[in-house]
């Protein structure tokens, strides 16, 4: 193995490990949120700490890479993926240390009923089995199964949709509670949001794999 | 004990390069030390009968007294008749060879040929060109036999030096002329004969040394034995400097008294190829500048 | 029509065989890069085009090289006329032992023109068009072995140019040349693919990604890939070339 592909590796290593950092933190704020544990959820803030120390780690190698190594062709496309993926991943990891401190914030019994109701648990261990399958498409080069993402996430989307539709109906029912309404809303969303980042990472992997530009393409 | 081994191996590692360095140093100085001692010996015996009279007057008494004028000019024509003749034929015949002649049989054939040329003994070119030159061709005993006898002599050295000259001259020199819709010759003449110009010239100067210093082949083609008087055209006999020399130390009519003159004549030839060379060098180095690769 | 053409083209050195079935088409005002490791055909491939190879004893050469349409290697080709029409530039700059002008004014003046106010002329244009007339303007006369090596290398450009050929071919010119020197060739070669096409032989992979708007990459004498050079350093069709780019190569 030459200098520049034990680089490679080198970053290969943070980037799986950042992967399945932020996989975990999303994992963590769904069993906080079902439970309503605030330990769980301080835990999370303490990570993301780590999380974004990481992601500027990765973002400053890339830079190297590119700048000493000249990569080309597939190792071009690679660094510019890890590039972008990273910085999702930092994303999702945002996710989740809002999950948390919504739990600490209002962690009660309306918001457990609400849950329920709107079934976001379900939405989030599905956002959380995307980001899982996403690492899995990418360590495997597979782009077949990072193409599998997209129908994935339309099912969350589809349980956004009618979580959306499920608390319009509540607050009709009890508008006096639509502050707390719309916060849940907003968490419903952001839960929504971390299906899409699996999506963007999944075309990401795609583009790396195939050299095909699938963002922005009709569909 | 490693370690001891690897001293060891140092300590007999310096020690035979120390030999090495001895060795080659001494034999180095040792062929130093031979061209003084013969340099030497010729001018201190030669020195004392060297003056303005000893290279401007004839020789007189039997050559026991006098001057060698007449061998050094003999010489001189010698020299110049015979590049006259070799120079040009040989850097053609180099060029051809070099730039025209495809690699194979042909090619091997002359070169085999050019080689065996220059092993031949000189005293067999003195015959070949009296049979030729002198009798065949009616040429008689005169500078023109004698200069084309020389001339055939150092064929093979003008040859071989030109073409390694024109060997060292980089291909993409030539393929930069051709590449601009030169022909070949345009090429050759402009461009490949310019680089290799100084190194011509050392090959030129080389064959100077050895047509001054030979005296076989002018024995029957040229020489006179005493002649007190200059050679007014090509075709009369001419005195020279290493034939004098050996007439006057194994024939002479006197030999015992003639001996300083001959140190005298062996310092003027000595000087002669020298000052030759130094100019060979000059030359080169002048337009070597010219022609200095980066 | 293409610029050049090669179809069908086998090489043979004596009993190896140094290009295989090469087919590549090359459009005029473009610049074409030829990479590969060292001994796979390309510089071969490159003096197809000025029948340079002629020069080399036991060369065996099979297939057409189209020039404007017209298969150079056909009997009664006039090889001069040709080579007039196809300026060279070399690994190592190679001024001749003249003066800067001289050096320009040698294909003009070989090619029988006599008109010294004309050759003052185009020599004039053509050092302008290197870039270099500033540099050199007040020592026309003096040695082109006194110009620095990048200054030598645009010097044989300059030559080259003179002739006024339709096609420029480049061996290597920048491998001996310093990063600026490198620099200035490679602004030089974006600049005349306007009126020239330029086929160049290079074994740094940036200068053809940086230079070309085609690459052909030969390997153990075939033609591995030849496409947009884009398109080869983000996106290669062959496995090979791909680890060639990227420094994965054996």
């Amino acid at each position: 193995m030459n200098h520049f592909e034990s680089e490679l590796e080198l970053l290969k290593a943070d980037f799986v490990k950042q992967w399945e950092a932020v996989h975990l933190q999303l994992k963590s704020a769904m069993r906080a949120l079902s439970s309503m544990n605030k330990d769980t959820a301080k835990e999370i803030l303490s990570q993301e700490v780590k999380i974004n120390e990481l992601d500027l780690k990765i973002e400053k190698n890339c830079e190297n890479i590119i700048a000493l190594y000249n990569p080309v062709a597939i190792d071009l496309r690679f660094i510019l993926s890890v590039i972008k993926i990273n910085s999702s991943l930092e994303r999702a990891g945002d996710i989740a240390a809002r999950v948390a401190k919504f739990v600490i914030k209002s962690g009660d019994d309306f918001y457990s009923d609400l849950i329920t109701k709107t079934n976001a648990l379900v939405m989030f261990e599905e956002a959380c089995e995307l980001l899982k399958d996403t690492l899995v498409a990418f360590q495997n080069n597979d782009s077949q199964k990072a193409r599998e993402i997209f129908k994935r996430d339309e099912y969350i989307n589809e349980i956004n949709k009618t979580a959306f539709l499920n608390v319009i109906d509540s607050i009709k029912e009890n508008p006096e509670e639509i502050e707390k309404y719309l916060k849940m809303l907003s968490l419903v969303r952001r839960i929504e949001k971390a299906g899409d980042i699996s999506k963007n990472i999944a075309e990401e992997i795609i583009f790396y794999l195939e050299a095909k530009v699938l963002r922005h393409k009709g569909k | 004990m490693k370690t001891i081994n690897e001293n060891k191996l140092a300590i007999s590692k310096r020690r035979s390069q120390n030999i090495a360095f001895f060795l080659l140093g001494f034999l180095g100085y040792f062929i130093v030390a031979i061209l003084l001692v013969i340099l030497s010996f010729i001018v201190i015996k030669g020195f004392s009968v060297i003056s303005w009279d000893f290279i401007t007057k004839m020789p007189e008494e039997g050559m026991t007294k006098g001057g060698i004028y007449p061998a050094i000019i003999g010489t001189l024509y010698l020299v110049a008749g015979s590049m006259l003749f070799a120079f040009p034929i040989g850097v053609l015949a180099a060029i051809y060879m070099n730039e025209y002649v495809k690699d194979g049989f042909v090619k091997k054939f002359i070169k085999q040929m050019t080689n065996n040329l220059s092993g031949i003994p000189s005293i067999v070119f003195g015959l070949f060109g009296m049979s030729l030159f002198v009798n065949k061709l009616g040429f008689g005993d005169s500078i023109l036999a004698g200069s084309l006898t020389l001339g055939l002599l150092v064929l093979p050295i003008v040859i071989r030096t030109t073409e390694e000259a024109l060997k060292a001259v980089e291909d993409t020199f030539r393929q930069a002329s051709l590449g601009l819709g030169a022909s070949k010759w345009q090429t050759t003449r402009r461009v490949v004969l310019p680089i290799a110009f100084p190194n011509i010239i050392t090959g030129l100067i080389l064959s100077v040394g050895r047509v001054s210093g030979e005296t076989a082949p002018i024995l029957f083609t040229v020489a006179a034995y005493f002649l007190p008087k200059l050679p007014t055209s090509i075709f009369d006999q001419a005195m020279a400097l290493p034939y004098h020399l050996y007439v006057i130390s194994t024939s002479g009519t006197n030999i015992e008294e003639s001996r300083p003159i001959a140190y005298g004549t062996a310092l003027v030839l000595v000087l002669i190829v020298l000052i030759t060379n130094l100019l060979a060098n000059a030359l080169r180095k002048f337009f070597g500048k010219k022609v200095k690769m980066n | 029509m293409q610029k050049l053409e090669s179809r069908h083209i086998n090489v043979h050195y004596g009993t190896t065989q140094a290009l295989k079935d090469i087919n590549i088409g090359i459009d005029a005002n473009t610049v074409t890069a030829l990479i590969g490791p060292s001994g796979c055909g390309k510089s071969t491939y490159l003096r197809l085009f000025n029948r340079m190879n002629d020069l080399i004893d036991g060369i065996k050469i099979e297939g057409q090289i189209f020039v404007d349409g017209k298969d150079i290697y056909e009997k009664g080709t006039n090889v001069d006329s040709l080579r007039k029409n196809t300026g060279m530039v070399f690994q190592k700059p190679n001024p001749f032992p003249k003066t800067i002008f001289e050096n320009v004014a040698y294909g003009l003046r070989v090619n029988g023109i006599t008109d010294q106010k004309f050759i003052e002329e185009r020599v004039e244009t053509s050092i302008q068009q290197v870039v270099l007339w500033d540099e050199v303007k007040d020592k026309l006369k003096k040695s082109a072995f006194e110009l620095s090596g990048g200054q030598q290398q645009r010097l044989c450009i300059a030559r080259a140019l003179a002739i006024q050929p339709s096609i420029i071919l480049m061996d290597e010119p920048t491998s001996a040349l310093d990063p600026i020197s490198t620099a200035k060739i490679e602004e030089l070669i974006h600049e005349l693919k306007t009126k020239y096409t330029i086929v160049i032989v290079t074994h740094n992979m940036q200068q053809a990604a940086r230079v070309s708007d085609h690459t052909a990459f030969f390997y153990l004498g075939e033609l591995v890939e030849f496409g947009i050079t884009k398109e080869i350093f983000t996106n290669p069709k062959r496995e090979k070339t791909q680890n060639y780019i990227t420094g994965r190569f054996g």
